[in-house]
């Protein structure tokens, strides 16, 4: 665990580059791996050159050349046994909604081995928007993972336009928060419906849904659209955030709050609930912390890590984020992480609103740069950590490498679920909060 | 001491009068209605120019790829197509198009009016259309007071519901679904992703369009489609939609 | 003059089995032609008494001067009878099964069915011991003629044989009290209560109980067939007629004892109730096709003791409609055990006989298309094992928890608590074989495999399971007329004249409903496959002149992966992997890892390869260790103290004995 002592002294950032980003990405040639220095309390880049993975592994970043290739994405424990068979799940079922395959390896009931396999979503999106302008690239990636468009939208263009060295007007640093936060708590909602789903919670259920869809709402009202798509870009649908509809979005936010705090309690209390996530899909921190968990998956590990304090940007340099932490790693402590950043990120958004100064300018596409010039954007998704390495030649895309949550956390979900039973699956699953399409591309 | 029945109670009944009466704004954002040009055809070209996916021609809107991203808004669009946009041809979402407008269809399984059970497959989405379908559930829409049931097996379902741009790796796998799905069935194809490809039309190793893999029998436009969407165009198949605005 | 013409018959039929034996070192298929007739023989014999009374053969005068011989009984016909069936189809199928080489097959086989008929014929108790010991000696041969002799072999045969001595000490045993009371040898004269009746009831009931492989002793029943994979025609002999054998001992020696006491009856339901918990429970987590009827004839034979059990305690409280009733549940579920046991490992045979596997994982149905009379056979009899109606099996489980349901009869509490435990402990049973049943039918004939397997054929081999599994259904569906049929073998475990429990209910024809108990169950087997016939009638009848109605077919779903993957499907193990989990206290469930540690692959991730193995363990097993650990201590010490290897002190044990003697003898004249 990492005493706040330790931590580096928040600085302000400038559209989302970090110093020792940079300086780790400059070191390295582009084939490198991101990890967290948890000692140091900071981000590094590791050289991929010094340990060429083998192919049937997945590489932790997407680039531009990937894509299209059917391919597990968790290390594959080699089990044999007398009685042994591989049961697949998916590529298409109902319980995980998206298309991924799943090769559970049992002797029937306990899983042995998971192998997530993903790959048939891939929709080419890295390699596809090279050679597109930052707008036009814009739409596709902030379509890479539906529910964690801002995030996506964010990264990405912050990345652009710290590679083309544009400023982005502060207004609109705030508007990208508040979509952040926005999607964050729609994302942690929604899998605490679908968790009390699975335990079949059925009042639990659908009052949480409806919270979720009430959050949808709330967006399509702010942003003009339910997903947020084109909120964040240049030229996207009009958004409502003068001084009367903030002031409205407010008061919403305030009850949509309390009635969640009212369904957490309601949840806590439900011994046949908490039972069934307690030590379901477990990770150790020491596992955490060599695979490089993120997000939610590592704070349940007892290790306060989150972009939005450990990568200053602003706005979050100027906020209060009170960072949640569990120390038990299992469904339940990620749940709880989750339900904790609901309403930190409820906190977050009155702040936001309650200093808006400004109604935000509308945005202008970046001025291209003379030469071809690279740079990274980071920030926390719903699930964790999301980086973007985007290289820029004129105004155009030249290259792209992406690492989401998804692609850190697919391991670490794998090896959770080892040894535990078929019934265990859901609960683990929605509790990592796991995207196919944001490791398809 | 709080409980879960005084939650319920207190929260109330929020369900929608969807279909029975149309669509409120809280259920449809801006974003959910398609773009018309606002001052008549004559803006179509401008609009055009400004469209990055194809969209709005010299002629006409096609709604079928429109990702409502907004760029032609300062083109002299705005969002006020009609609501209900499902329809049972993909010539049907082409608004302006002069041509005389091909008679309705009838409904694929009109046998089937009181319930129907469909099956989601995601072709290669970006997870929206997927919770927009599951959003179905909830109270707000709870689909199955209209008899719209969720199965876990193609072999249990009448109807195929495809999200997202068919990939090549989803060909196979959407083709057993397909094949599994037992006689008479319909195919219900969620979002322009599945309807053109939508924003990522043209692009190698992706299939633009569903109808050229199976047969698509109802078209439901929108990126992604709002719930209602959704359940107009799964009330389509069984001619139970609402009467389309305008029409 | 028919019964001289019998007795004839009787004499002739036994002696057919030796002369088998012998002929079979000219050729194999003498010994198993002449079993054949000897077989059939004994069944019209048994018939004959049945019908007419008890049939005497060859007699002669014995050692102690006993009139020695063979003699048939109503009690002894019954036992004659079920075993001449399961017979006559095991010799047949040994004819197209039997392809060794070596004869030795065909003579032990033979050897070990004369055997049995000369114990079950005997008209005294010295011929009976003679008959009891060569069953264990050729038996012993038999299992040794597995295929692939190894080490596994040897030591399960040796386990059978020193399960079998110790059974023959017990009898020993139970015979010299039985001497001891009455002054001979013959089966007569019965026993009253005392000590000397409840040494030769507790003798009776481990001696005999050893061979039926009833808990603690089921280790002697399944060991050897399961590990050594002994012959498919041995293996139904000895777990249909070498159990049944036991049973026999056993009804012969409670029918020789007069007036019992509670606490018999009562040991007897406990015991019994036990076996068959454990023989269903572990036949549902065996994965060899052998291995899992094995265990199925330990929940058989248990079945068997709970009904007796049932009807001693009866017996004692003056329960006499109750007594009846659970004597005819023993002989029905004796006969419905037999007969159907011997489908099962005659089916076995045939997977072994065509896939050469005796793994249920990987039989995977292959043999489905290549006998009809298989696949028949096998359902009948697996349906039959797991009391599927309207097979013979059906009728016995249905008739011991008829019984057991009415042990609030009993005057003590303590009796219908025994009771109450004993009919949960049979119903768990009941469900746990029928998870093992649809295992066996499930992994072997029902299967449907993805790709075409070569078809393999035995049609001999097939059309003798189909004949097993027709009387299975024939001894169900006609089990009015059977019970009536059996009733002087009730009659003579009585001791009174009773009649089968059958009647008439409503509208069914007099005769054709079993009763259990004037106002408890009633049940009309023949009336079931009546019934299903009739509404297959309407079915058929609703289809062709109804409405037509469309039909929505569909294809296999196999969430979107292309169906037949090879290692893609469920095995057998997987199938009974959740009884495994939820029963690990009672089967001492545990898993073994093995791993070779990490190894780091691409960077972060490290993976660690490793084999897994999810044991079952019988805790039985431990007793026996135990056991054996402490004969070993013993004889080390003995031999350390008593042979030390020093000339003298042999010396002074041979004077030591010598003067013995002479003083004994001398004291006696």
């Amino acid at each position: 665990m990492i005493e706040s002592s330790e931590l580096p002294a928040r600085r302000p950032g400038t559209g989302g580059t970090h110093p020792e980003l940079a300086l780790a990405y400059a070191a390295d040639d582009g084939s490198f791996a991101v990890y967290n220095d948890y000692s140091a309390g900071r981000a590094v880049f590791r050289p991929r050159s010094e340990t060429p993975p083998p192919p049937e592994v997945a590489a932790t970043w997407r680039r531009t050349r990937d894509g299209g290739q059917v391919r597990p994405v968790a290390p594959a424990d080699p089990v044999e046994g007398y009685g042994l068979f591989t049961f697949p799940y998916g590529p298409i079922s109902m319980g995980v909604p998206e298309s991924g395959r799943f090769d559970v390896r049992t002797y029937g009931e306990r899983i042995l081995a998971l192998v997530p396999v993903a790959g048939y979503k891939s929709r080419r999106i890295l390699a596809s928007v090279c050679g597109q302008t930052v707008p036009d690239a814009a739409l596709r990636i902030e379509r890479l993972a539906g529910n964690f468009s801002a995030a996506h939208a964010t990264a990405f263009l912050s990345a652009a336009e710290s590679a083309a060295g544009a400023s982005v007007p502060r207004g609109e640093l705030w508007v990208r928060a508040l979509a952040q936060e926005l999607q964050r708590v729609y994302n942690h909602v929604h899998v605490i419906a679908r968790v009390a789903e699975a335990a079949s919670q059925n009042v639990g259920t659908a009052q949480t849904q409806a919270l979720a869809e009430e959050m949808l709402r709330v967006q399509g009202s702010v942003f003009g659209h339910r997903w947020l798509f084109g909120a964040l870009l240049p030229a996207g649908p009009r958004r409502r955030l003068d001084a009367g509809d903030r002031r409205d979005l407010s008061n919403v936010l305030r009850r949509h709050a309390a009635t969640f705090d009212r369904l957490w309690e309601l949840f806590l209390g439900s011994r046949t609930f908490v039972d069934r996530i307690q030590s379901t899909g477990t990770v150790t921190p020491s596992l955490a912390k060599e695979w490089g968990a993120v997000g939610p998956t590592l704070r349940a590990c007892g290790v306060p890590w989150d972009d939005r304090l450990r990568v200053p940007t602003s706005p979050y340099t100027d906020l209060f984020l009170d960072l949640p932490q569990e120390s038990g790693g299992d469904a339940l402590a990620r749940l709880l992480v989750r339900a904790h950043e609901v309403r930190a990120s409820f906190l977050l958004i009155e702040q936001l609103l309650d200093r808006w100064t400004t109604t935000p300018e509308a945005l202008e596409a970046p001025a291209p740069p003379v030469a071809p010039s690279r740079a990274l954007g980071r920030v926390e998704s719903p699930s964790g950590d999301l980086v973007y390495d985007v290289t820029l030649s004129g105004d155009r895309v030249a290259s792209i490498g992406m690492r989401s949550a998804s692609q850190a956390n697919f391991p670490l979900f794998a090896r959770g679920l080892r040894d535990g039973v078929f019934t265990d699956f859901h609960f683990a699953w929605e509790s990592f909060g796991l995207v196919f399409s944001e490791v398809d591309g | 001491m709080p409980t879960w029945i005084g939650q319920a109670v207190r929260h109330g009944i929020v369900t929608s009068r969807y279909p029975a009466e149309p669509a409120s704004e809280a259920e449809v954002p801006p974003t959910g209605r398609p773009p018309v040009a606002v001052k008549g055809s004559k803006l179509l070209p401008a609009g055009a120019s400004l469209c990055p996916v194809g969209a709005i021609s010299d002629r006409a809107v096609d709604r079928g790829r429109c990702i409502r991203c907004a760029r032609c808004l300062p083109g002299g669009f705005e969002f006020r197509g009609p609501v209900e946009s499902a329809t049972r041809t993909r010539t049907g979402l082409v608004t302006g198009e002069p041509s005389p407008a091909a008679p309705e269809p009838t409904p694929p399984l009109a046998a089937l009016s009181r319930s129907v059970h469909v099956f989601l497959v995601d072709a290669g989405s970006c997870n929206a259309c997927n919770l927009e379908v599951l959003a179905l559930a909830n109270p707000f829409y709870d689909s199955q007071r209209l008899g719209v049931f969720f199965t876990n097996s193609p072999r249990h379902a009448d109807v195929l519901l495809v999200v997202g741009v068919p990939t090549e790796e989803m060909v196979e796998p959407l083709r057993r679904a397909y094949d599994a799905l037992p006689a008479p069935k319909a195919v219900v194809a969620v979002g322009v992703c599945a309807i053109s490809g939508g924003a990522f039309a043209g692009t190698p190793g992706l299939h633009d369009a569903l109808d050229q893999l199976v047969p698509v029998d109802v078209y439901v436009p929108g990126c992604p489609p709002a719930p209602v969407h959704v359940l107009d165009g799964l009330l389509r198949v069984v001619g139970r939609g609402r009467k389309a605005e305008g029409a | 003059m028919t019964l001289d013409i019998a007795g004839t018959l009787l004499t002739a039929s036994v002696t057919a089995f030796f002369v088998g034996a012998a002929g079979s070192f000219v050729d194999r298929r003498v010994g198993y032609l002449a079993s054949t007739a000897g077989s059939v023989g004994l069944l019209v014999v048994a018939v004959t008494v049945l019908v007419g009374g008890p049939v005497t053969g060859a007699t002669w005068s014995g050692p102690l001067g006993d009139a020695e011989g063979l003699s048939v009984d109503a009690l002894s016909a019954f036992f004659l009878l079920v075993a001449s069936i399961v017979w006559t189809a095991t010799s047949v199928y040994s004819l197209a099964y039997d392809d060794r080489p070596s004869p030795l097959l065909a003579v032990t086989y033979s050897l070990a069915l004369g055997s049995i008929a000369l114990l079950m014929s005997a008209s005294d108790q010295i011929l009976f011991l003679i008959g009891w010991e060569a069953m264990t000696l050729a038996s012993y041969g038999m299992i040794l003629q597995a295929r692939g002799r190894s080490e596994r072999v040897y030591s399960a045969a040796f386990v059978f044989l020193a399960f079998g001595e110790a059974s023959t000490l017990f009898v020993f045993l139970a015979v010299a009290g039985l001497w001891a009371g009455t002054g001979t040898f013959a089966f007569g004269p019965h026993l009253g209560p005392g000590t000397l009746a409840t040494l030769v009831f507790v003798s009776g009931l481990i001696g005999f109980g050893l061979k039926m492989g009833i808990a603690p002793f089921h280790m002697s029943e399944w060991l050897p067939i399961a590990h050594s994979s002994a012959p498919s025609n041995a293996s139904a002999v000895l777990s249909a007629t070498l159990t049944l054998a036991g049973a026999y001992g056993l009804f012969r020696t409670v029918s020789l004892l007069s007036s019992p006491p509670l606490w018999w009856g009562a040991v007897m339901l406990g015991i019994g109730a036990i076996s068959a918990l454990l023989g269903a429970l572990f036949a549902s987590v065996s994965e060899h096709t052998k291995g899992l009827p094995a265990y199925s004839t330990i929940e058989n034979n248990g079945l068997i003791l709970v009904a007796l059990g049932v009807a001693l305690l009866a017996e004692s409280d003056g329960l006499t409609a109750l007594a009846v009733f659970a004597v005819f549940a023993a002989l029905y579920q004796a006969l419905a055990h037999a007969v159907a046991k011997t489908g099962l490992f005659l089916s076995a045979g045939y997977v072994e006989h065509t896939v050469h596997t005796f793994d249920l994982n990987s039989v995977e149905g292959s043999v489905k298309a290549g006998s009809p009379g298989e696949y028949a056979g096998t359902l009948a009899a697996v349906l039959s094992l797991a009391a599927g109606p309207p097979f013979a099996g059906f009728v016995s489980e249905w008739m011991i928890l008829e019984s057991l349901f009415q042990s609030y009869r009993f005057a003590q509490s303590w009796v219908q608590f025994v009771g109450l435990l004993s009919g949960a402990a049979v119903a768990l049973a009941a469900g746990l074989i029928l998870v093992a049943m649809v295992k066996f039918a499930g992994f072997s004939v029902l299967w449907k495999p993805h790709s075409s397997p070569p078809i393999r054929r035995a049609p001999g081999l097939g059309a003798v399971v189909a004949a097993v599994g027709a009387i299975a259904l024939a001894v169900g569906v006609l089990a009015p007329w059977v019970l009536g049929f059996l009733a002087p073998s009730a009659s003579a475990l009585l001791g009174t004249r009773v009649s089968a429990p059958v009647g008439s209910l409503l509208s069914v024809p007099s005769g054709w409903s079993i009763l259990s108990g004037s106002p408890f169950g009633i049940l009309s087997p023949p009336m079931i496959p009546l019934a299903l016939l009739a509404g297959a009638a309407v079915g058929a009848g609703y289809c062709l002149l109804g409405r037509p109605r469309p039909r929505r077919r569909a294809t296999l779903w196999m969430a979107g992966n292309p169906p037949g993957q090879p290692g893609q499907t469920y095995t057998s193990f997987g199938f009974s992997t959740g009884i495994r989990i939820m029963m690990s206290s009672v089967l001492g469930t545990r898993e073994v890892r093995e791993s070779q540690g990490p190894v780091a692959v691409a960077g972060v991730h490290a993976v660690e390869p490793y084999s897994v193995d999810l044991e079952v363990f019988d805790s039985f097993k431990l007793f026996y260790a135990a056991l054996v650990r402490m004969g070993d201590g013993i004889s080390a010490s003995l031999k350390a103290w008593v042979m030390p290897g020093r000339l003298g002190r042999y010396l002074a044990y041979v004077l030591v004995v010598v003067l013995t003697v002479v003083i004994y003898v001398a004291a006696a004249y």
